[in-house]
């Protein structure tokens, strides 16, 4: 069943594209839509008969038996929380319908990349749909082919292609002792084979490739540039989910399932983290840009989870776990305003902006909730993933590490409260008082943005049922 | 029963609430039906949880902060307390705030207020009972910003108070779980000495200031002016009431050992005794009607005190049951006050007069709460007060006189507020008042009739919800119900009532009218520069933790300009040159990009292979 | 062995050629160059399947769409070429430098050859590898041809004028 997820889309997308185009430009979104709702119900509801029945031939002639575990789960939810988010953004963003219709095909193949990213149990397959991500990314960033966007989208693309030639040649030297590509079969042949330095170099350029993709410091250069300059729909697709499938989730899932965990791993990504934490929070410190800024961010934020993911004890993987959906709602939501914001006044610029909640109140006021999620603010839901991986590092001996990251809260709120005051705060300035429609924008960011803000909220305040349900079979996964 | 259901009195309030604000304003007869039906809803539901034991519990942190609800006969008896005032206040309120543009923030800080009593009162942990105190802070502030525009003075003063009490309380809450490692509140059981004496006086001040003690009183009077008249009947009457004292009970007689003769029953019993005298002299001057009731709520929070502070079961009996009857008087006094204010337009008593005539039925439920109140048989707060005067005997004998000259004061001040509003020739040309319409009479009715049948079948109260709170062994197998066992206490307390009807009548006569007749008390020669002086705010403890701070903060104000150097200037500096070194490295060529990638992974890669050939 | 040597050389001189010759059909040139050395490499190391699939498609079709892209583009007039050349070489001055610097590492750490490699079972041919076993991977192809073939279609549409 779960092989429905990346199938379903396809045919959906080869039907769409077949002749009568111009009755689907309208199913096409609908159909986008119900495919991403039924994506969320499904993964909501663990037990349901999708998860466990098989679907005979289909699965036989696959021959690759999915792994769907909680972590998949998750990663499952956020993705289609997210494509639904972006998918709602571009109805406006995007209004001539054959550029939409274009963009949502490559949303929906960007969506089958992703879910074949986490449902897969094979290290090549892995690279497949790595690839088919990366590429529908790419374009999606050049979608709108302004001189910026193709910058954007070819660094990315550069860097990009760095990485998965990294990762191709890792799997090539992997090969060398390993009989197969799946997990298990690379897992045990690790374990056997002596500590040659070729197979740590293989397993050194796998995780360099992982954080180019990841987009961790000091290999984040493309993604200031790639997320300002991309469509705002796309935006909040790369922000929200994109980096992180690609990066960090298969980061957590190579490392812990088939290189397997030791110190000097633990102290590498513990290391990353921290240093993508600080980097990403200074330089969002002084941005002009806001979705500059809001990169930044998430290069800082990605580092707490990497930060959470080395401590290597469960309890903070399942916290790193925790946090990557908690900051593909929050980022998502920043993002949903900035799209927003620059819907009506044109440009990005913060200087250019103030006082935008009086014309925007509902931008921002979900733009307060989703600052405060981001700086771990209770009882919203960042407050409670950045608890438990400040728990998990205290309790596994990383005492200057916590510090540190505590503090480096500090510098978040610093950045996004000024980010706050100067565009939702404060006045508004003499030349877009006159702008007759900056008014509140139509239902399809607030509707998005206020979902995310309810999100947020309630996980952060039911968070002993999320922990029960969510955190905890995370847990039992990492446990064994 | 399936335990879920606990969660219900914690989240249809909410849900109701959330319902409430997505509604616009202008749908009012929605919104009214809404707060009608979701209190009435939560009516029922206690009167169904009310004599259940269940629990629930849900992990929520580990350390020990569980998220776990305990429904006992106390806790039950609270829920249904609370629910059953709310559902009257809304029916009133449905009246009450017909004109007035914030009825919509009113319903949903109330309904949230009691989502958030439930959850404080049902908890079975300390932690998850803090949330939930917390939680009404903020609907305390909303409820008092609502109305008006000068009312954030008195909000943020408010806020403030409750939480310096609810500070207390945390770290009363933390030294508790230091000295017995667990938090869940039914397996809590400390001595008092040493360090668990310190957790007992910061939960104690934490308690009281919730229920309006002194000296966490001074923002009552205040919020008697400036907030809706129906949040004072629910809020300062009731519910901090309810909670306050739920949990000094809790304290005094679960949490902590003590036995009668500690120090701690000693400081109870004095903070009690204290808050009653003082209170109600202040309240003898006022010559506004809400003022003077919340000065009374205040002094009758000392007899709950007191009564629980004996630590001998006829006290807490007293104490206990006289939270109850205080609940229901009160709020039907200040039920009693809105009406006023809503039918002549004021509420000063210098402008009120002779309302007997145009508004009966409200004055008659002033006259029999009014009794109540002042402990005039065969009411109910004449039982508890007897019961309180028996317990507070049995431990001191200035205790017992400190409760008779609150009696004494009591008495007189509603006879003169009485008086005044309603008795006397009115002062002001508008006649044609009405009387109350029939939303606001049948709460104020419904309260009356539950005092005398308090007062005559007070059997019914006592066996069904107070002495199982003790237990039969705390209570020797004594049964409190019927008439008082001490006939002299019976004939002091009437003498003393005689003796206040007394003192009214020379007033009167010496004075011209119903008003002024406590002004020769006023004017007592020591007396009328104390009550000058409280007046003013002088003795008000958050006036002068104001003023400190304030000759502080200009002391500070240097040591304030340095920091503020070190942000505006430092920190911009600073991060000037991290963004102008990220910048430059981010400086848009890809080759530089790939550069550094390139460089980190061949740093990775020899890094990784240096530690693990070596392993 | 001596014979892989040399198409090893022969390959790196062939990627040295494509990186840094001096126009873009002499580069397409050599990236099929590159890729008939590597062919001819896979088919000395017994995977002959391996070697046709690279001819045909990197060295063929490859080579094809690059020299088809090329002759779209409008070259560069004769002022421009000029100012582009005298740089060009400048570009690779730390080449040597890295190169030798690689030398060192490697001397430093010894080549490692402390590892047995496991042979995979030469009974797997491609064509069991591509339908039986790896199924999945033709699924994931088959979408990221579609996603090329949109990428083309969004990037390099002209936008019609109505």
């Amino acid at each position: 069943m779960p092989s429905l997820l990346v199938l379903i889309p396809l045919f959906g997308i080869i039907l769409l594209n077949l002749p009568f185009r111009r009755l689907n430009e309208k199913y096409v979104f609908w159909f986008a839509v119900f495919l991403l709702s039924v994506q969320i119900l499904f993964t909501i509801s663990h037990h349901s008969l999708f998860w466990q029945q098989g679907m005979g031939y289909i699965d036989s002639f696959f021959k690759v038996d999915f792994a769907i575990d909680s972590l998949s789960f998750i990663m499952l939810l956020c993705i289609a929380i997210v494509s639904m988010v972006s998918l709602s953004v571009s109805r406006y963003t995007i209004p001539d319908p054959r550029e939409r219709f274009k963009f949502i095909n490559l949303l929906m193949i960007a969506a089958i990349g992703m879910n074949g990213i986490v449902i897969t149990k094979d290290l090549f397959s892995l690279y497949v749909f790595l690839e088919i991500t990366a590429l529908s990314s790419v374009v999606l960033i050049a979608f709108q082919k302004d001189m910026n966007a193709l910058e954007g989208a070819f660094k990315y693309l550069i860097l990009s292609s760095i990485a998965t030639i990294m990762m191709l040649f890792s799997i090539a030297l992997i090969l060398l002792v390993s009989p197969g590509t799946s997990f298990a079969v690379i897992a045990a042949a690790l374990k056997e084979s002596p500590n040659s330095a070729v197979i740590i170099f293989a397993m050194g350029i796998f995780i360099c490739g992982l954080f180019i993709k990841g987009g961790l410091v000091p290999f984040h250069g493309w993604l200031p540039d790639a997320y300002t300059a991309a469509p705002s729909a796309v935006s909040i697709l790369l922000a929200g989910i994109v980096t992180k499938v690609c990066g960090i989730y298969t980061a957590i899932r190579v490392i812990a399932f088939v290189f397997g965990f030791n110190e000097v791993i633990k102290s590498l990504f513990m290391f990353i983290g921290l240093f993508s934490i600080l980097i990403g929070a200074l330089a969002a410190l002084g941005q002009k840009d806001l979705k500059r800024l809001l990169a930044y961010s998430s290069i800082s934020q990605v580092g707490y989870i990497i930060l959470g993911f080395g401590t290597g004890t469960a309890l903070g993987m399942a916290g790193a776990v925790f946090h990557i959906f908690n900051h593909a709602v929050f980022k998502s939501l920043l993002f949903v305003n900035a799209a927003a914001v620059e819907k009506r006044i044109g440009s990005s610029d913060l200087d250019r902006m103030g006082g935008l909640s009086y014309r925007m109140p509902i931008t921002g006021s979900t733009s307060v909730i989703g600052v405060l999620s981001t700086c771990g603010i209770p009882p919203l839901a960042g407050f409670w993933s950045k608890l438990v991986i400040i728990i998990a590092l205290w309790q596994s001996g990383h005492y200057m590490y916590g510090t540190i990251a505590v503090l480096a809260s500090i510098l978040t709120l610093a950045y996004l409260l000024l980010m706050q005051r100067k565009a939702f705060f404060g006045k508004l300035p003499k030349e877009l008082e006159n702008l007759k429609d900056l008014k509140e924008v139509g239902p399809e960011f607030t509707l998005p943005s206020i979902i995310l803000a309810m999100i947020t909220i309630s996980v952060g305040v039911f968070f002993p049922f999320v922990f029960d349900k969510f955190v905890v079979p995370i847990k039992s996964i990492f446990m064994q | 029963m399936l335990t879920n259901v606990l969660l219900l009195p914690i989240t249809v309030p909410t849900a109701a609430a959330l319902l409430i604000l997505m509604l616009p304003k202008k749908f009012r007869a929605a919104i009214d039906a809404i707060s009608l039906f979701g209190s009435f809803l939560i009516l029922l539901l206690s009167i169904l949880l009310f004599k259940r034991n269940l629990s629930y519990s849900m992990p929520a942190l580990g350390f020990g902060i569980e998220f776990s609800l305990r429904l006992y006969h106390f806790s039950g008896f609270i829920v249904l307390a609370a629910a059953f005032f709310v559902f009257l206040i809304t029916l009133y309120s449905n009246a009450f705030l017909r004109e007035k543009s914030y009825s919509k923030q009113f319903y949903v800080y109330l309904l949230l207020s009691l989502a958030f009593i439930n959850g404080a009162v049902l908890s079975d942990n300390l932690v998850s009972m803090l949330f939930f105190w917390e939680g009404m802070l903020i609907t305390l502030f909303g409820m008092i910003y609502i109305g008006g525009k000068r009312s954030f003075k008195t909000a943020t003063k408010a806020f403030i108070i409750a939480g310096v009490g609810d500070l207390c309380l945390m770290l009363g809450v933390a030294i508790c779980f230091y000295i017995s490692g667990t938090l869940a509140i039914s397996k809590l059981h400390i001595p008092i000495s040493g360090i668990g004496g310190a957790a007992f006086i910061l939960l104690m001040m934490g308690a009281i200031a919730k229920a309006g003690s002194m000296p966490f009183h001074t923002w009552i009077p205040d919020a008697a002016i400036d907030a809706p008249l129906p949040f004072m009947a629910i809020v300062p009457a009731s519910f901090e009431k309810l909670l306050g004292i739920y949990f000094l009970s809790r304290i005094s007689l679960d949490i902590f050992e003590m036995s009668p003769d500690s120090w701690a029953s000693m400081t109870l019993m004095i903070i009690g005794s204290i808050t009653i005298v003082f209170a109600v002299s202040m309240a003898l001057i006022q010559k506004n009607y809400k003022r003077l009731l919340s000065y009374h709520a205040i002094s009758q929070v000392g007899y709950m005190i007191l009564g629980i502070g004996t630590l001998v079961p006829a006290g807490i009996v007293g104490g206990l049951f006289h939270m109850i009857n205080n609940v229901m008087y009160k709020s039907c006094l200040f039920l009693t006050g809105g009406a006023v204010e809503k039918q002549a337009g004021t509420t000063d008593l210098e402008k009120l007069g002779g309302l007997k005539k145009y508004m009966p039925v409200t004055f008659i439920c002033y006259v029999i709460t009014a009794a109540s109140i002042s402990g005039v048989p065969p009411f109910n707060g004449f039982f508890s007060k007897e019961l309180v005067c028996e317990g507070a005997l049995e431990r001191g004998f200035i205790f017992y006189l400190a409760a008779i000259i609150g009696a004494f004061l009591t008495a007189a001040s509603f006879l003169k507020l009485g008086h005044a509003a309603f008795l006397d020739k009115s002062k002001n040309g508008k006649l044609p008042i009405k009387e109350a319409p029939i939303r606001m009479l049948i709460p104020m009715i419904a309260i009356a009739a539950l005092c005398v049948l308090f007062g005559v079948w007070n059997s019914l109260p006592l066996k069904l919800f107070i002495q199982p709170i003790l237990g039969q062994e705390r209570l020797g197998g004594r049964d409190f119900s019927g008439m008082p066992h001490n006939s002299l206490l019976v004939v002091i307390t009437i003498m003393v009532l005689l003796g206040a009807l007394l003192n009214h009548r020379y007033g009167v006569k010496k004075h011209g009218s119903g008003l002024k007749a406590a002004e020769h008390i006023h004017h007592a020669p020591v007396l009328s520069y104390i009550f000058n002086k409280a007046e003013n705010g002088y003795f008000d403890p958050y006036n002068i933790g104001l003023n400190i701070s304030y000759g502080f903060s200009k002391v500070a104000f240097l040591f304030d300009r340095a920091i503020d150097w070190v942000y505006n200037v430092f920190i911009i500096k600073v991060s000037k040159v991290f963004t102008a070194a990220a910048r430059s490295l981010n400086d848009g060529s890809y080759k530089s990009y790939i550069i550094w990638s390139l460089l980190a992974t061949g740093a990775v890669v020899i890094f990784l292979i240096k530690s693990m050939i070596g392993a | 062995m001596t014979i892989n040597i040399i198409l090893l050389i022969a390959m790196t001189i062939a990627t040295l050629w494509t990186v840094m010759g001096r126009s873009l059909l002499k580069a397409t040139l050599g990236l099929a160059v590159t890729s008939v050395v590597i062919s001819v490499l896979m088919f000395r190391l017994d995977s002959p399947m391996a070697a046709v699939f690279e001819l045909s498609v990197c060295a063929g079709l490859i080579t094809i769409i690059f020299v088809s892209a090329i002759s779209l583009v409008k070259p560069l007039t004769h002022k421009e070429a000029i100012v582009v050349s005298k740089d060009r070489m400048k570009r690779f001055r730390y080449l040597p430098l890295l190169v030798i610097l690689f030398g060192v590492i490697a001397g430093f750490f010894g080549i490692p050859n402390d590892f047995k490699p496991i042979y995979v079972a030469l009974a797997n041919d491609v064509r069991t590898v591509l339908w039986s076993l790896r199924q999945f991977d033709m699924f994931g192809q088959i979408v990221i041809i579609i996603a090329g073939a949109l990428g083309v279609v969004v990037l390099f549409r002209e936008k019609e004028k109505r």
